[in-house]
């Protein structure tokens, strides 16, 4: 039996551009601000110039431990490939929470393979991130069909939104679709995360009654 | 299987590789040939996801010489083909694409820009714009957009398709890295609703009739035997290049009514270059922004009235002058000055363009 204060351990995985980075981010600030000892890993192996190590100065001034690559220790970026941070494989054996920021589509959720003892540890939760305003999973019926593609998924989390031009609406559509396709999937929704002045709007439970996640946007400034 | 990519029209969150991928979906694209580069690598991959939903087809190749003489067959077929590249492989896709020129085959090729020379970064630059202009042995019979958003990939990818088979010479999408890899949001549509007709595709070989008796013979040749005879075929061709160049031509401008200094700009930059030079008309400073749309031809006749009237032009680009090189051959004679922010792989900020035009300006 775990208590309430027992260690995190959360992979987010999902579509391409879905916010995978963007939750794990701020999930794992948010764990800091508790107090936590907090882990944030980079897995994304097939394009990590667009992960979190153009951030990892920030959030390490932030209190978190960012174990993934600095830029420059990196070769060729891109389609000549890149050598899998060798920290990485032992980061569910690291103190504290670890969240795992993973690569996109089946391919990346394949990663967690290369993860010691991701198979057996008790504490993971894998989540799937889903975006309505993303075409391929623009409906109940697509993410249904796209987060059974991924394999394990413990949870879904509603990241819908449209940038810059996020309403509360669309993000209580995907509120909805997202609750919907859940059901079907038979997992639960874990969360809506949502930008803080439109969470403010929202209040602390999205449509489907969901709990809402409150984030800022960092990614902008990890344009490769 | 749905009859079409897109019904209606949607407000989407994307990348622009996936842009294009829908884009090309909905102009009709058959086939897309390719060869995977970053940074142009998810075209392909989402165009292979959402193909066989539409019944459309794709085939990876072993190289880009090999991606581009697929397109220029399966365009000989009478498919709308496209392919996709950047970087070394743009380098690789010019003869192939040099026979287009030749043939006047209508492909569609989508350039993602990366640094170079030769592999150098996989991330961004504007240093494809002589090569994607002007790339071919050869004279250039060719056309090329340069974007500048998400929404501009999508219309232009599908307006590519539709040019390309009018015009029946081959059609450049000319993106970057950036605007590969950006995500931003857009309004994808089914261009029936738009107005938009898409231009038939249609077989090269086998048409009905008997050849030199019901209709001219199809004469499809990319070499000769003598001098002269090709001379004849390129002085139809640029006859055919000068008349539709004005009708292909684009641009974008603002603020030349009173403009001293002009910024001149195409594709990502161009969004910095609108910030800075609103910003700076703001403040009182006589300066406007023209941007061409196509780089190949160029909106000569819009360039040349404004180098009339200006006294400089500022040109600003992630590259070493290239699209400088193309805007002082169209401006020959006018007396503008042309003055330089070149950052040639890397990315400008409006406020870089700002302080530039201030250093100047004084």
């Amino acid at each position: 039996m775990r208590c309430i204060s027992g260690r995190i351990v959360e992979a987010y995985i999902g579509e391409y551009a879905s916010g995978k980075s963007e939750v794990a981010v701020n999930r794992a600030l948010l764990l800091a601000a508790r107090g936590r000892r907090v882990n944030l890993v980079d897995l994304d192996i097939v394009e990590p110039c667009y992960t979190l190590r153009p951030l990892k100065k920030k959030l390490a001034e932030m209190g978190i431990n960012v174990v993934a690559w600095e830029t420059r220790e990196m070769m060729g970026l891109g389609e000549t490939g890149s050598i899998f941070y060798p920290a990485n494989r032992w980061a569910l054996r690291f103190p504290g929470d670890v969240i795992l920021d993973i690569g996109y589509g089946v391919e990346g959720a394949k990663t967690l393979n290369l993860v010691e003892g991701a198979a057996t540890d008790p504490d993971l939760k894998i989540f799937a991130v889903v975006n309505i305003g993303r075409p391929m999973t623009g409906s109940v019926q697509e993410i249904v069909e796209y987060v059974r593609s991924l394999g394990r998924v413990d949870g879904l989390i509603n990241n819908s939104h449209l940038g810059d031009e996020t309403t509360v609406e669309f993000v209580q559509d995907g509120a909805r679709m997202v609750d919907e396709a859940a059901r079907q999937l038979g997992v639960p929704v874990v969360a809506t995360t949502v930008l803080e002045e439109l969470a403010r709007v929202i209040g602390t439970r999205d449509a489907a009654g969901h709990p809402v996640w409150p984030i800022k946007r960092f990614m902008p400034h990890a344009l490769w | 299987m749905p009859d079409k990519p897109i019904e209606g029209e949607k407000r989407v969150f994307m990348t622009g590789n996936e842009v294009v991928a829908w884009a090309a979906l909905a102009a009709g694209a058959e086939i897309m040939y390719g060869y995977p580069i970053t940074p142009q690598n998810e075209i392909m991959h989402y165009w292979t996801r959402l193909a066989p939903r539409y019944g459309r087809e794709f085939l990876q190749t072993e190289d880009e010489l090999s991606a581009g003489f697929t397109t220029c067959g399966g365009v000989l077929a009478g498919r709308k083909a496209f392919t996709a590249t950047a970087g070394p492989g743009n380098t690789l896709m010019q003869e192939p694409m040099s026979m287009a020129e030749a043939m006047r085959l209508p492909t569609v090729v989508v350039i993602q820009q990366r640094g170079g020379p030769s592999t150098a970064t996989v991330i961004y630059s504007q240093q494809e714009v002589t090569m994607t202009t002007l790339g071919g042995n050869g004279e250039g019979l060719r056309i090329v957009y340069s974007t500048a958003n998400h929404q501009e990939l999508f219309d232009y990818t599908i307006k590519a398709f539709n040019t390309a088979w009018k015009y029946r010479f081959p059609t450049f999408i000319l993106g970057d890295g950036y605007q590969a890899k950006m995500r931003e949001s857009l309004t994808i549509y089914d261009p029936d609703i738009r107005g938009i007709e898409l231009v038939q595709a249609e077989p090269f070989l086998g048409k009905p009739g008997v050849p030199g008796v019901d209709r001219p013979p199809t004469q499809l040749r990319n070499t000769y035997n003598v001098e002269e005879e090709l001379y004849e075929v390129l002085e139809g061709y640029f006859k055919d290049y000068e008349k539709i160049a004005p009708e292909v031509a684009e641009h974008e401008a603002f603020g030349l009514e009173d403009a001293e200094l002009v910024v001149v700009s195409h594709g990502v930059v161009s969004r910095a270059c609108k910030a800075a030079v609103k910003e700076l008309r703001e403040e009182g400073v006589r300066v406007g922004y023209f941007r061409p749309i196509t780089l190949r031809p160029l909106p000569v006749k819009a360039l040349r009235e404004t180098a009339e009237k200006v006294g400089k032009f500022l040109v600003v680009e992630s590259a070493q002058g290239q699209l400088a090189r193309l805007l002082k051959e169209a401006a020959f004679g006018c007396p503008v000055e042309m003055l330089e922010l070149f950052k040639p792989g890397v990315g400008i900020t409006a406020e870089d363009v700002v302080s530039r035009v201030k250093e100047i300006t004084g």
